[in-house]
Order: C-alpha cells, then sequence, then structure tokens
C-alpha cells in the first residue's frame, strides 16, 4: 500500500527533516537548497549524496519558481524532506502552477539540443536521484535518494 | 558568487567562487562574458576550481558561451571543474565539448 507521500518504498515510516516555503523568486533558493543540505549534514549523510540532493532541489525548485509561478514572488512553492528508518530521502517540491507533462521533453543529450541554454533540469533530477514522481498534472515533484 | 576577471596574452581568465545557479550568479558571468564579447574578446578561460556546484542554468551558460567563441573564432576553456562539477557536465553529455586544463597558465598557453 502506498505511503502518505506515495510512489516510493512502501511501508516504511517516514520522519519529518524540513518543510518549507519560499517565495516564487530565484534569490530564495538558496537558502532552502542549503537548508535541505544542512539538515542531510546533521544526519551523517555523505557529501557525494548531499551534492546530488541539492543539485537535484535546485533544480525542482528552479522548475518550480520559473515555470510554476512564472517568476512571480507573490506565489509560494513548499519544499518538504522526510527520512525514513534506512536513511533514504523523500523530496518534494509542490508549485501552484497548471503543471506539465515531463514526457514531452526532449533528450537534451540528443546533438541537437547540446548547444542549448535550457532543457536540462527534469533530466538532471532524473540522473541525480533514485526515484522521480511527477503529481497532480505536474506540478509537484516527489523524488527519492536511497 | 565571486567573480574575479584578468585579461593575460589576450584571454579572459575568469576566476569564480560559489555556486553557478539559476539567478544572480547566472547573471552576473552572462554580463562579465557578453560585456567582453561586446569588446571583441573571443577568448575565455573559466577557473571553477572554487565552484561547488553548477545547475542547469549555469551549464545553458557555459554552453552557449561556448558557442558564441567558436562561432567567432575562439573558445571558452575550463580550468580545475571540481569532481562533481565534472559528473553533471558528464551526465547531461556536454563535458566533451569542452578543452579542461588542470591550471590557468595551461589553458591560457593552449590559445597560442
Amino acid at each position: 500500500m502506498p505511503d502518505e507521500f506515495g510512489g516510493g518504498p512502501e511501508n516504511s515510516a517516514l520522519s519529518e527533516l524540513l518543510d518549507l516555503s519560499m517565495p516564487a523568486d530565484t534569490e530564495a533558493m538558496a537558502a532552502v537548497v542549503d537548508a535541505i543540505s544542512e539538515a542531510l549534514a546533521r544526519r551523517e549523510v555523505p557529501e557525494q549524496k548531499r551534492l546530488e540532493v541539492a543539485l537535484a532541489v535546485q533544480e525542482a525548485l528552479a522548475n518550480a519558481v520559473v515555470h510554476g509561478c512564472d517568476n512571480d514572488p507573490s506565489k509560494q512553492v513548499r519544499c518538504r524532506v522526510r527520512s525514513d528508518a534506512h536513511g533514504r530521502i523523500l523530496i518534494i517540491v509542490t508549485d501552484p502552477g497548471p503543471g506539465f507533462s515531463p514526457d514531452l521533453l526532449s533528450d537534451p543529450k540528443r546533438r541537437e539540443n547540446l548547444y542549448a541554454d535550457h532543457g536540462r533540469g527534469v533530466y538532471l533530477i532524473r540522473q541525480l536521484m533514485d526515484e522521480v514522481h511527477f503529481e497532480h498534472s505536474g506540478n509537484e515533484v516527489r523524488m527519492w535518494k536511497y | 558568487m565571486d567573480i574575479s576577471v584578468r585579461k593575460r596574452s589576450q584571454v579572459q581568465l575568469i576566476q569564480l567562487r560559489g555556486q553557478l545557479r539559476l539567478g544572480q550568479a547566472v547573471d552576473e558571468l552572462r554580463r562579465t562574458i557578453d560585456e567582453a564579447l561586446g569588446e571583441k574578446d573571443t577568448r575565455f578561460v573559466i577557473n571553477l576550481a572554487e565552484v561547488s556546484m553548477i545547475d542547469s542554468s549555469g551549464i545553458g551558460l557555459l554552453v552557449r558561451c561556448l558557442a558564441s567563441t567558436k562561432q567567432r573564432g575562439g573558445s571558452l576553456k575550463l580550468v580545475k571543474p571540481s569532481s562533481f562539477a565534472v559528473k553533471t557536465l558528464r551526465l547531461v553529455g556536454v563535458l566533451n565539448l569542452f578543452e579542461v586544463f588542470d591550471d590557468d597558465d595551461a589553458a591560457v598557453e593552449s590559445f597560442a
């Protein structure tokens, strides 16, 4: 049976590490990413894993701010961080936007896309995290790091 | 993000310190490079030794500037990216687009 947050390891109790909200402003993202990195460091998560989670969060927040909120700082982006007894980390980023279809994104590694100045964020999230689900029409991303 | 720029042997040597990510950091680096391109500079070396993270916005800027310099007969070369920056560039398939050097001197001299 899926747990409260769905789409991840089942039958595992999750403890809340952080529940943060930020205005949809690119300059507000660093504080959230840094707070998550510090919380993981306190739990002695290895540096490489912290870096990978931090970059995935950075990309998810960027998508939420730029695409989900149209860079409108009156809108809010929410970021929740949970951990289970095995040290697996669940991060949920939610924005108030209409969502998107991640399956329609083009492959940034295709030759014609290599010099593009955008279009790598979701690809990076999928490469850096172990499990990624887009929910509620795509305006919520749930990312697991094992 | 701290950005310092020097010019050596007709090469713009840009030293970055911090995280190259969406927002002020990427905006400032874009402005720095665009101003130099406007002054007809086409040879760039970016030292990434003290950059712990590059996000997709930073990657997009680096590849766009690489393309711009190459179109003008120059290039943009990287010095000492961290292991995580190398991993990130490799993950999105752009690491091999760049020449990467161990120190500033070697990168600058490679333009000779």
